[in-house]
C-alpha cells in the first residue's frame, strides 16, 4: 500500500476521530454513536482503516441482548510523515507487550 | 491449610512460618547491593537441588553468564549444569532486549508457561520491566495481569524491585498493595562493613513474624538470623530507627 493511500485514508473524514476513539476496543455502533457518524460512513471507515492495519477487529464480544458484535481497537500508537528523501510514512504499531500479556490473559479468563 | 512453597534459605522459611505461600507473587525490595538477586538466584537453586521444582529466572539485569559467576561466587555450584538440563531456564538480558523486542521473548516465556512443568519463578527485576509501559495506570493493570497468568499457571514468583531509599524513610510504591507479599531487604554502612537486615512486611493468607533480622551473606548464600535479636548485633548509634 504506498504512503499516499494511507494518507488520503487518515485524511477521510472522521478517520483520525475513530483512531482516537479506539483506545479501548468499541464498536461501529458505539463509534457511530459517540462521534456522530452516519453509520454506512462509520463501517466503511472501519474497513478502509483495518485495511491498512491502522485498525484492527479485536474480538467479538456478547452484547446485552446476546448478539454477537465486532469491538475494533487502533493498532498503532503515532504515525510519522516524512518529507525529507522520498515522501515516507513511518507506523507506530502498538506496544505488543501489553497485547502478548492482554491475550494470555483473556485465555485464562476464558479457561 | 495453606500450600506453602520453601526457599530453602537458612532463616527465611522459619520467619514465613514454612515459606511463600504457593502460587503468589512476593516482592523482594531494596537498595542495589542489598541482596535481592542473590536471594532470587538462592531460591531458584534451592527449588531444583532441595525440592526438585523447576525454575525460570528472568533478569533484564545481567546476561546467563554473569548470573551464573554471581551464582558460583556464593557457591550454587551446580547452577550451570541446571541450566544445561533445563531444569533452571535462564531468560537473560541478551534474549529479553534482543533488538528491542521484548514482546517476542514475552511470547516464548507465556509458551513455556503454558508447556512445561515450572514451579518457581523469579523476575529480577520488576523495575525494568515495568519500563515496557506507557503510564502507570499501564504499570498496574499489566503487573495485575501478568501476576494472574503466573499464579494460574502455579507458579510461585519472586520479583526484584529496586528501592532508591533507604529504610525507615520507605516511599511504599503501588507494586507493594499489588502482589500477596513483601519483603524488604536493609543494608547500613558500618566501620566495618556493612549490616543487612530483612524484614518481611505483609504475607497474604499467613501468620509472619514482622520482625527485622538480620542477615548474611556469604559462601552458601544468604542466611537469616532468626534468633538472634534484630538489633543486638549493632550499637545503639547504628540502628536505623
Amino acid at each position: 500500500m504506498s504512503s499516499v493511500d494511507l494518507l488520503q485514508t487518515l485524511g477521510n473524514k472522521y478517520s483520525a476521530e475513530i483512531l482516537d476513539a479506539t483506545d479501548e476496543p468499541r464498536s461501529a455502533q458505539e463509534l457511530s454513536d459517540e462521534l456522530g457518524i452516519p453509520i454506512a460512513t462509520c463501517y466503511r471507515r472501519i474497513d478502509e482503516l483495518t485495511e491498512h492495519d491502522l485498525l484492527e477487529l479485536h474480538d467479538n464480544v456478547l452484547s446485552d441482548d446476546r448478539r454477537r458484535i465486532k469491538v475494533y481497537r487502533r493498532n498503532v500508537d503515532a504515525v510519522c510523515v516524512e518529507f525529507d528523501e522520498a515522501l515516507a510514512v513511518d507506523i507506530e504499531e502498538r506496544s505488543k507487550v501489553t497485547n502478548a500479556l492482554d491475550e494470555a490473559w483473556r485465555t485464562l479468563s476464558e479457561g | 491449610m495453606v500450600e506453602l512453597t520453601k526457599t530453602g534459605i537458612d532463616g527465611l522459611d522459619e520467619i514465613l512460618n514454612g515459606g511463600i505461600v504457593r502460587n503468589s507473587t512476593t516482592l523482594v525490595s531494596g537498595n542495589p547491593g542489598a541482596g535481592k538477586t542473590i536471594l532470587g538466584l538462592q531460591y531458584i537453586y534451592n527449588g531444583v537441588e532441595l525440592y526438585d521444582e523447576k525454575g525460570i529466572f528472568l533478569s533484564f539485569e545481567e546476561n546467563a553468564d554473569d548470573l551464573q559467576e554471581a551464582a558460583e561466587s556464593i557457591g550454587l555450584e551446580n547452577w550451570g549444569q541446571h541450566v544445561e538440563d533445563g531444569t533452571i531456564k535462564v531468560y537473560d538480558k541478551q534474549e529479553l532486549l534482543r533488538e528491542n523486542d521484548f514482546s517476542s521473548s514475552l511470547e516464548l516465556l507465556l509458551g513455556d508457561l503454558d508447556n512445561e512443568s515450572y514451579e518457581q519463578l523469579v523476575l529480577d527485576s520488576l523495575t525494568m520491566f515495568q519500563l515496557f509501559f506507557d503510564n502507570e495506570r499501564e504499570q498496574r493493570t499489566y503487573l495485575l495481569k501478568f501476576t494472574d497468568i503466573l499464579s494460574e499457571n502455579n507458579l510461585t514468583t519472586l520479583m526484584t524491585n529496586e528501592q532508591g531509599t533507604v529504610f525507615p524513610e520507605t516511599e511504599v510504591g503501588l507494586e507493594n498493595f499489588l502482589t500477596d507479599g513483601n519483603i524488604f531487604l536493609l543494608q547500613t554502612p558500618t566501620e566495618s562493613g556493612v549490616n543487612r537486615y530483612l524484614w518481611v512486611a505483609k504475607m497474604r493468607k499467613k501468620n509472619i513474624d514482622t520482625d527485622i533480622f538480620p542477615m548474611e551473606i556469604r559462601q552458601g548464600g544468604i542466611t537469616v538470623h532468626k534468633n538472634a535479636s534484630a538489633f543486638s548485633m549493632m550499637s545503639e548509634e547504628d540502628s536505623p530507627l
